[in-house]
């Protein structure tokens, strides 16, 4: 506003100074052209100039006066042609002082008029005299006498010619003075004015230049802040990606812990406590993932990592692990996949599951009631070559809640959830969708999104692929990070000779459990330096070796193992780290490690990787060490189990969930432990044959035999504490009549699984010496 | 008159008797009044030192007439006379300036050249009348002032000889 006035005001100035500049300018090209004028007048009066005029007018008066007196006197020869010419001239010359233009400033004078016409009316009489051939000298003698007296006249009109030019060039040079003057003044404003515009002029420009170097200034202030502010951003991003490592450590220590605890034998209310301890930790690493990775993809450190893929496998590992959590809220899960559904393709599955396990399970999240679809479509062709690429969309349909378009709007921005109401309701960073989106743009694709409200959304991810064909067996595979039972297959590993090289304390109690539970021995180092001594001492099968460690890191003791030259060089090393980034996995990899385990760490995944890289060197028959720390099973003695036997992983509540503990207590106590084996293996070994009728009528679809063979298997299930069977048996017993066929199929599927979790969980409790046999694996 | 021609007869045969070629040919002697004489470097003298001109001589030149603004007139004036160059060329008159003497002794000097580049005249006639001694005759020397810018100037009106009496070629 200020500017605008000071401006306005300028401006109103700056017209001002020009107008009258103007102005005066005008006034002198007037000034000029009346003096132009005037010296032109001037001039042309000086062309006949009247004082030449009278002066040769009394010249020809007094040579004709000449003429006359020598004619009249006689005293020399008559010449009247020469008299008569002298009058003719002097008549011409009083013609010219009558009719001349520039006479009328001599007619003004009174001496003129005292003269003109005297002279006149002498020269016509003596014109008259003299046009005779013989003048009458008396007439002639008179008139020469008025010419006489006529003659001081005619010089007073010289001199009154001259006075009169005189007071014309005083007057025409007064004029030109004032009119000088008026220029002169004129020229002084102007020279005034011009002074003070262009001081105003450079004192404005001076304002204008500080103005600029204050902008300039403030201009280079708002940079540099933006600069801090930008840099300050960036810290606090660098930072969290650094506490990545820091917070995963303690993590890694913590969830194996539990992992361990849940182990050992907790009475119902302790497994309670720890199951909810188990659910908030995976609650707390879920947050800190989304957090690290949002801060990850701030600093640029998020990579994609495709390796071949095996599709199906991925689409299956994200319906098992969302089925239960759906059925938790009783909602419908289903997949919906393509014919043309490529195996192998080249893609970063741990990223592509972790997207699609947060698209699900916002769809979960969001849907109170309805069911979920996962749609699988690709371009693919039905006979899909490797080489070949396409788009792969997957769409996550709900008949949740849905949202409005101005949720829409701000839906894939950080900390949004569709309100603030909603955060409240439902829980969750907010980060989750960001972090999905910005992976898929990673990887060439895009998340888009449909939603009505009311009745429901879905989530597009489409993302091109590459074919590839299957990997070699022999090829190494880094253990994906978040892989689960599922791919435990093969054969156990067992008796390694493993060093782990970790400076956590906690850290190396949890590799200790979990190495020796598979039945590996383990030697531990605190740092890189003992690590390479160790190795060089004693080469082991495996190392563990911790990226972060004081005196020497990970990553230079690897490399100095790999450069001595000695046994030592070629031993097989893991990385474990903090870190999931990717570059941290190409660091690992450059300094010559072989493989790549980001904490914390799982038994399956271990396990995994032992198997790769040990699977061919089975040994069998070594008794692992038993670790100190592990709490022996209570009730009977450790029974070792033989390499053969299946080494099943239990989960937290696997015991709550298929044994009553109560009732088994109660039968200990009424038959003793070893009644209640032999109890046991005969119900195991279906001695009564109830177990295999219930299987076959469920498996041959005849429900009318259902009520009577379920309602045998759930007394004798339940007499024994088994309680998960028990409790199928029973809503078989009751419900079976309405069973369809495929009812039946997944009711006999159901059975089976349940039976030999049982048989399992009691088998580990050593409850019965039989290996229990996987007839569902059978089955399949 | 016959006296004129008898002599200029006698020296005729004077001259082609004595085998001299004449270095040109003279004018007649003038019949009336002598109005203008040409001296100086003329070859047609027809008198002993000029070649003299009556009106009758001046009538017979190619005539021209203009009118023109002058300074010594309130209106426009209209003049006649034979060209200045006319009457230079009759006179057989070689020169690079022509002084003009008027009745009242008033002289100026006109550049030879000024007769080729302006149509000059010497007027006889002013608004077709003779020009009398009492107002500016009988010869009036004049330039064609409306014609040219650059003739309205001094050094023109100068020039312009009223009563005009002898020309001296230089």
């Amino acid at each position: 506003m200020r500017t605008s006035d000071n401006n306005h005001r300028y401006l109103l100035w700056v017209a001002l100074v020009t107008v009258s500049m103007a102005l005066a300018m005008a006034v002198m090209l007037v000034l000029q052209l009346t003096q132009r004028q005037s010296i032109r007048q001037s001039s042309q009066v000086g062309n006949d100039s009247i004082t030449a005029m009278a002066f040769q007018y009394e010249r020809e008066f007094l040579r004709f006066r000449q003429e006359l007196r020598g004619l009249v006197s006689e005293r020399t020869a008559p010449d009247l042609d020469n008299v008569r010419l002298r009058l003719d001239i002097l008549v011409s010359r009083l013609g010219l002082l009558r009719d001349n233009p520039s006479i009328a400033l001599l007619q003004e004078r009174p001496e003129y008029a005292d003269v003109i016409p005297g002279m006149e009316k002498l020269v016509l009489q003596t014109d008259q005299l003299l046009s005779h051939d013989a003048p009458d000298l008396q007439a002639l003698s008179g008139l020469l006498k008025d010419f006489n007296a006529i003659g001081p006249a005619v010089q007073a009109l010289s001199i009154a010619a001259n006075s009169q030019v005189s007071v014309l060039l005083e007057h025409q040079g007064n004029d030109l003075i004032r009119q000088n003057d008026l220029i002169i003044w004129l020229t002084l404003a102007q020279l005034i004015v011009l002074l003070v515009a262009s001081g105003s002029l450079v004192v404005r420009h001076r304002k204008q230049v500080q103005q600029h170097l204050e902008w300039r200034q403030l201009n280079d202030n708002l940079i540099a802040a933006n600069l801090q502010a930008e840099n300050a951003n960036r810290g606090k991003s660098q930072f969290l990606a650094n506490m990545s490592h820091e917070l995963r450590t303690p993590f890694n220590g913590m969830l194996g812990m539990l992992g361990l605890l849940e182990g050992t034998s907790l009475n119902a209310q302790q497994a309670d406590y720890v199951t909810t301890v188990r659910g908030s930790a995976s609650h707390l690493l879920t947050l800190l993932n989304d957090i690290l990775d949002v801060s990850a993809l701030d600093v640029g450190k998020m990579a994609v990592n495709p390796i071949p893929v095996q599709l199906p496998l991925l689409l299956h590992d994200v319906d098992a692990l969302m089925q239960p959590l759906a059925k938790g809220k009783k909602l419908g899960f289903s997949m919906v996949l393509p014919p043309a559904l490529p195996q192998w393709v080249e893609a970063d599955g741990t990223r592509i599951k972790q997207i699609l396990l947060n698209l699900v399970s916002n769809a979960i999240k969001f849907s109170p009631q309805g069911s979920i679809v996962l749609h699988v479509e690709s371009d693919f062709a039905t006979a899909s070559q490797a080489g070949d690429s396409a788009t792969l969309r997957l769409r996550v349909s709900d008949q949740g809640i849905g949202m409005d378009d101005t949720t829409m709007a701000c839906l894939f921005q950080r900390f949004s959830q569709g309100d603030a109401s909603i955060s409240r309701r439902f829980g969750g960073t907010g980060l989750g969708l960001e972090i999905s989106r910005n992976l898929a743009r990673l990887m060439g694709g895009d998340i888009t999104v449909q939603s009505q409200p009311g009745v429901g959304s879905t989530f597009s991810l489409e993302l091109p692929m590459v074919c590839v064909p299957a990997p070699d067996a022999g090829l190494r595979v880094v253990a994906p990070a978040h892989a689960d039972s599922s791919s435990l297959r093969g054969e156990a590993v067992h008796g390694l000779d493993i060093l782990v090289a970790e400076d956590h304390p906690v850290n190396r109690k949890y590799m200790q459990a979990l190495l020796s539970r598979l039945g590996h021995r383990t030697r531990f180092v605190e740092d890189g330096e003992q690590a390479v001594a160790e190795v060089r001492r004693a080469v082991p099968d495996l190392v563990f070796m911790d990226v972060h460690m004081p005196v020497m890191d990970g990553l230079q003791a690897t490399q100095a193992l790999r450069s001595g030259g000695d046994a030592a060089a070629n031993v097989y090393i893991v990385a474990l780290t903090a870190d999931a980034f990717a570059e941290s996995r190409e660091r690992a990899l450059e300094a010559g490690m072989d493989a790549f385990l980001s904490k914390p760490v799982g038994i399956d995944q271990i396990e995994t990787l032992l198997q790769q890289r040990f699977g061919a060197r089975a040994v069998a028959g070594i008794e692992p060490a038993m670790p100190a720390c592990e709490t022996p099973l209570p009730a009977a003695p450790v029974v070792l189990t033989p390499a053969s036997a299946s080494r099943r992983r239990f989960r937290a509540g696997d015991v709550a969930q298929h044994l009553d503990t109560a009732m088994l207590g109660e039968i200990c106590v009424a038959v003793s432990l070893t009644g209640y084996r032999s109890l046991l293996d005969s119900f195991f070994s279906d001695e009564s044959g109830s177990f295999a009728a219930l299987v076959a009528a469920l498996d041959s679809g005849d429900v009318g035999s259902l009520h009577g063979t379920a309602h045998a298997l759930k007394g004798a299930a339940a007499s024994l504490g088994l309680h998960a069977v028990a409790s199928l048996a029973s809503q078989v017993e009751h419900g079976g009549i309405h069973y369809s066929l495929d009812d039946c199929t997944a009711a006999s599927l159901q059975l089976v699984a349940l039976r030999h979790t049982a048989h399992s969980l009691c088998h580990r409790m050593g409850l019965t010496a039989d290996t229990p046999i996987d007839t569902a694996a059978m089955r399949t | 008159m016959l006296h004129a021609r008898v002599r200029f007869t006698i020296s005729l045969m004077t001259a082609l008797m004595a085998g001299i070629a004449l270095p040109a040919l003279a004018l007649a002697p003038p019949v009336g009044k002598t109005i203008l004489s040409v001296s100086g470097s003329v070859a047609a003298k027809n008198t002993d030192s000029a070649v003299a001109f009556d009106l009758t001589m001046l009538e017979k030149l190619p005539q021209q007439t203009f009118t023109t603004h002058t300074p010594w007139d309130k209106q426009p004036v209209t003049f006649t006379g034979p060209l200045l160059r006319d009457v230079l060329a009759a006179a057989q008159a070689t020169g690079t300036s022509i002084k003009a003497t008027a009745l009242n002794d008033y002289q100026t000097t006109i550049p030879m050249e000024d007769a080729q580049r302006f149509d000059v005249i010497v007027a006889y006639k002013l608004n077709g009348q003779p020009i009398p001694i009492k107002t500016k005759g009988p010869l009036f020397i004049v330039y064609p002032f409306d014609s040219k810018a650059e003739l309205q100037s001094t050094r023109y009106y100068e020039r312009s000889a009223w009563q005009l009496k002898s020309l001296k070629i230089e």
